[in-house]
């Protein structure tokens, strides 16, 4: 079982490889990358495939239950990531957005198996929630804050009237900012579950360790940053730019949250 | 001989350009200003989005008199721009004389000089150049073979070589832009800010798009005409706040001098779209959007040398075609200069032969009417025959030597020695004063190997 856990594993990181290379292919020459193009999602979707019957094979192979390490979490986090861009690609019009998960599940996939060791925790029924609206707000704050980060290519590209090979590549700015907006609307009410559960286990616990605060603030600091990209964007029409800053930051500070896990594990249980 | 001065995308950027835009109610008064008869005799003025050019002809091909008359245009250029609140420009006007400028004005016409080569509006715009010249009168017989002999050449690069094939618009250009901000464009708002060609152009195509037209000009009629053209609603100029503030994409062609979108009025339109972008296309020289406009959050503004610049990148293709067709301008120039050259000695030419023939014709009438006065009326036509074969065998070498004089940069001295030589009259050598004198007749210049023989024919209009 180990065995072939591994091979799955190897297998998932080789596609998820190839899927970055076709999909920068594809953006640095988009005319001359038809097949590029076309492959680039399928080669995502059976990564994101294996990825899955990685974290099956291993959790058997290991006897844990997924949701109950921080190493499959972030790992799956990724992965979850990768099969809502493959859904909300073609409506969402954010096809060139795959250039930035693949590369991303990528480095979740290797860091949530070199870094750190893994753990096996207690685990109730309020922090079953817990993980699994976070693994699903973080996928989104993935997504979204890769249509921000393409979003700041294309303006700052547009603002200097620079001649780019990604000149029609990149989604139109006005889809890149609508799919950044609908995605953290998404996010939002589950990153607000995830820090609701996460303050009542933390209460619980009373463990108040420096990691355990870190963690407790960059999960607030993510809350505040997303919030308010979506207050001030009705209330004050911040778009664009300021936006996509708002949402980049927000999402570092998610992901800070993730490595504080991966680096010093939990203590008794996630926040 | 034809001196250019002027400002092209090539020197000088648009904020230069800008300042010595000339408007069509203003060119026929710069042009009369020039041709003052004597350092200028003959002017036209180019002045698109891309170049204002001014065309003018020396009182002679002396070299005192091309600076002479390059100096005057300099000056009423820089006046011109000092009158629009506007100086500084002398370091980027360029100056061509003689061949270059013939051939300078040969590649404009061609639209070799474009910044998109191959560009089909510019000839349509000399030729309004030429006729607007025409109207003032300040076109005489050199420029206007000149003008004409562009044309000629512009037709043959169209026709024999395929620089315009596959034309990337400006229009179209500033279409796939707003696709790259806004994606689709059914349902959005594009505005008409003025009523300039391209504008309509850019507008045709947003219309195909799907957008909604709006429209916003100083004319109330000419706006609500445009709206009819394109299924669009007019809007009073005094709106232009609130159509900004509904627009998406704005096509700006006015013919304002000052800025008509500020950064105060872009901001305040900005903030009651609530942050939406709003993509500025300014084709208007001078420009009708402050370029201040682009440092706004999600405002996009594109003047004519972005969109140009775009363009231009898609003309690598074309590279080998437009060297066939500079092939082709490079010997039309060098005909018309040789054409022009021989013409600068027309003068000296026909005096000679005149001179030549009034000898001969004393010393044949002396004779015939002394010891030859026998003579039947048949001898004396074969005589006058062989007289007239004399002569023209007589000057066959001279006339060719003086052709080939005309090419060499002493040219002016030779022909002064000529003249001394044979105690011809002063000729007024300027071009306007020859106008109207009788040509070298054509069996001279073609017996002549070494001169090329112009192309009289296909010069005259």
């Amino acid at each position: 079982m180990t065995m072939l856990a591994e091979l799955v594993f190897i297998g998932t990181v080789l596609a998820y490889f190839a899927a970055t290379a076709l999909f920068f292919q594809f953006l640095a020459k988009p005319s001359a990358s038809p097949g590029a193009a076309r492959l680039a999602p399928r080669v995502l979707g059976l990564a994101a495939l294996l990825h899955m019957g990685y974290v099956l094979l291993a959790s058997f192979a290991t006897n844990v239950c997924p949701v109950k390490s921080i190493h499959f979490v972030a790992s799956i986090a990724a992965g979850v990531a990768a099969g809502l861009y493959l859904g909300l690609r073609r409506f969402a019009r954010i096809d060139a957005l795959g250039a930035f998960v693949a590369p991303v599940a990528l480095t979740f996939v290797l860091g949530s198996r070199f870094v750190g060791a893994p753990d096996h925790v207690a685990f109730g029924g309020l922090l079953a929630v817990h993980v699994t609206v976070n693994v699903l707000g973080d996928a989104l704050f993935l997504l979204a804050s890769g249509a921000a980060v393409l979003y700041l290519v294309e303006e700052r590209r547009l603002k200097e009237k620079r001649p780019a090979s990604l000149f029609g590549a990149l989604p139109p700015l006005d889809a890149l900012d609508l799919a950044e907006h609908r995605l953290l609307l998404i996010g939002f009410p589950m990153l607000t579950i995830g820090i609701i559960t996460g303050t009542v286990w933390a209460h619980r616990i009373e463990s108040g360790s420096p990691a355990e605060t870190a963690r407790a603030l960059f999960a607030y600091a993510t809350w505040l940053l997303i919030g308010s990209v979506l207050v001030l964007r009705t209330v004050l029409g911040w778009r664009g730019r300021r936006a996509a800053y708002f949402t980049i930051a927000g999402f570092m500070c998610a992901v800070a949250v993730l490595v504080v896990y991966l680096v010093r594990g939990p203590v008794g249980g996630a926040t | 001989m034809i001196v250019v001065v002027g400002v092209s995308h090539r020197e000088a950027p648009l904020a230069v350009r800008e300042r010595l835009a000339v408007d069509k109610d203003s060119v026929a008064g710069l042009l009369k200003s020039l041709a003052d008869g004597a350092t200028v005799r003959e002017a036209l003025c180019v002045s698109t989005c891309n170049r204002t050019e001014v065309y003018a002809v020396a009182k002679s091909s002396n070299e005192n008199d091309v600076r002479s008359a390059q100096n005057r245009v300099v000056d009423v250029l820089e006046r011109f721009a000092e009158a629009n609140g506007a100086g500084g420009i002398v370091p980027y006007l360029v100056t061509h004389s003689g061949k270059t400028a013939v051939r300078h004005l040969f590649r404009v016409a061609s639209s070799l000089d474009s910044l998109v080569i191959g560009e089909p509006q510019i000839l349509g715009q000399v030729k309004d150049a030429f006729d607007t010249a025409k109207i003032a009168g300040t076109l005489g017989h050199y420029l206007e073979r000149a003008m004409s002999r562009a044309f000629h050449v512009a037709k043959r690069v169209r026709t024999e070589t395929d620089v315009g094939a596959g034309q990337v618009s400006v229009a179209s250009v500033a279409v796939d832009l707003a696709r790259q901000i806004f994606g689709d464009l059914g349902g959005h708002t594009a505005l008409l800010l003025g009523a300039g060609e391209m504008a309509e152009g850019a507008a045709k195509l947003l219309v195909k798009c799907g957008a909604k037209l709006s429209v916003v000009n100083r004319s109330p009629e000419r706006g609500a005409e445009l709206a009819r053209d394109f299924g669009g609603a007019a809007r009073p100029w005094e709106h232009l706040p609130q159509a900004l503030a509904q627009a998406d994409v704005v096509v700006a062609s006015t013919s304002a001098k000052h800025f008509i979108v500020t950064r105060e009025l872009a901001a305040h339109a900005i903030k009651v779209r609530k942050g939406k972008s709003l993509f500025f296309i300014d084709i208007a020289v001078p420009r009708d959007v402050d370029p201040a406009v682009n440092d706004l959050d999600n405002v996009y503004v594109y003047d004519i040398d972005n969109l140009s610049d775009i363009v231009a990148q898609s003309m690598d293709g074309r590279k080998k075609e437009a060297e066939r067709a500079e092939a082709l301008v490079g010997h039309e120039a060098e005909t018309f200069e040789s054409w022009s050259e021989a013409r600068n000695v027309t003068g000296t030419i026909v005096a000679l032969r005149a001179k030549v023939r009034a000898s001969f014709d004393t010393e044949l009438d002396k004779t015939l009417s002394g010891r030859l006065k026998h003579l039947p009326e048949p001898d004396r036509q074969a005589l006058g025959r062989m007289v007239e074969a004399a002569v023209n065998k007589l000057l066959h070498t001279p006339v060719s030597r003086i052709k080939a004089m005309a090419k060499d940069p002493r040219g002016d001295d030779f022909v002064q020695t000529v003249h001394e030589l044979f105690d011809l009259p002063e000729l007024p050598r300027d071009v306007g004063a020859l106008e109207g004198a009788p040509e070298v007749e054509t069996e001279t210049m073609t017996e002549t190997q070494s001169v090329p023989a112009p192309e009289r024919e296909t010069i005259g209009r």
